[in-house]
């Protein structure tokens, strides 16, 4: 099955058909959707702040980390639930455009930098309390993340502008 | 003077005209700001309640937790209002019978309010009673989260 045909019988499984064609549906999830954001985006963009050493300079790295990963978890739950019915909606559009892959990519990418960090540097978080300057690649995945994240949300928030046309 | 007229004169300003001139990639842009604003808000608001309530970053003392995340509310406010304007004026006209944009901006004022007093002075405590804690935590999210949540309803009412 090409990929058209799958993003046609998507966007017309019953979710979809039911959130394109309610004239609620569509700006409940949307707002969902922003809420979601708020969670993921926003408590990712304080720890890569404690990475890039603009907040909370003198809390642990791992405390930070520890006490909102849960939030944050939560969060990207919330994003990427909401996120899948919103594309179920308007599959058969979004895969014709550029914006949407390259938001898919940069998810990946930034979800690539979580998992390297995690495998990385996870277990050693713990003891950067004594530290001043934090090893270099830990500073690096701070900006990389917020880095991929903005381009994420760019990319999210251009997508009904750079698709009107279609 | 109503406040349709003066709606309708910001619409038809110089400023207004030239916003809308602009290709469509500029308004595009000002949304972005707009998001990344908001993002920097609630997430600040997001992480002071949580303390609050208990359920996070509870190892940091309160004051300093604010301190920290309140140049962050201010850039996210100041971000806010920048792009803010830029999407208004062209089109305030269109805002003035939207109920939800009124909605939007009573709880802005709200919002406002709440956080230059009581905000201001409960996070002062470096330990503020349970019920006063998990009451400001829940008035906090739910005005914030509220104006959010209007925001998105906006354009499609």
């Amino acid at each position: 099955m090409s990929l058209p045909a799958i993003a046609e019988w998507l966007n017309d499984t019953q979710i979809g058909v039911a959130v394109r064609e309610s004239v609620y549906a569509f700006p409940i999830i949307e707002g969902a959707h922003l809420i979601g954001l708020a969670l993921s985006l926003g408590l990712i963009l304080f720890v890569d702040l404690r990475l890039t050493g603009f907040f909370l300079r003198e809390v642990s790295i791992a405390g930070i980390l520890y006490s909102l990963r849960g939030w944050l978890l939560l969060g990207f739950g919330l994003t990427l639930s909401t996120g899948a019915v919103l594309f179920l909606a308007e599959a058969s559009k979004l895969i014709f455009l550029p914006v949407f892959w390259l938001k898919v990519s940069l998810i990946f990418l930034a979800g690539l930098n979580a998992a390297w960090f995690e495998v990385k540097w996870g277990r050693q978080a713990g003891n950067w309390q004594q530290l001043t300057v934090l090893p270099t690649g830990v500073r690096f995945a701070g900006w990389a993340s917020l880095l991929l994240w903005f381009g994420v949300l760019s990319c999210g928030r251009l997508i009904p502008y750079l698709g009107a046309g279609l | 003077m109503s406040v349709f007229s003066v709606f309708d004169q910001l619409q038809n300003s110089d400023i207004a005209t030239l916003i809308s001139r602009q290709d469509h990639l500029f308004g595009a842009g000002a949304q972005l700001l707009h998001i990344s604003g908001l993002i920097l808000v609630l997430a600040s608001i997001l992480i002071v309640s949580l303390r609050l309530l208990g359920l996070g970053l509870v190892q940091v003392p309160l004051p300093r937790l604010v301190k920290a995340t309140a140049q962050f509310i201010w850039i996210g406010l100041a971000l806010l209002a920048v792009s803010g304007v830029i999407i208004f004026l062209p089109a305030a006209d269109h805002y003035y019978p939207n109920p939800v944009f009124w909605l939007k901006f009573g709880l802005l004022a709200f919002a406002i309010v709440l956080h230059l007093t009581w905000y201001r002075r409960v996070t002062k405590q470096e330990s503020v009673k349970p019920f006063i804690a998990r009451s400001t935590a829940a008035v906090l999210l739910t005005t914030w989260f509220g104006i959010a949540y209007a925001a998105r309803f906006i354009g499609f009412y």
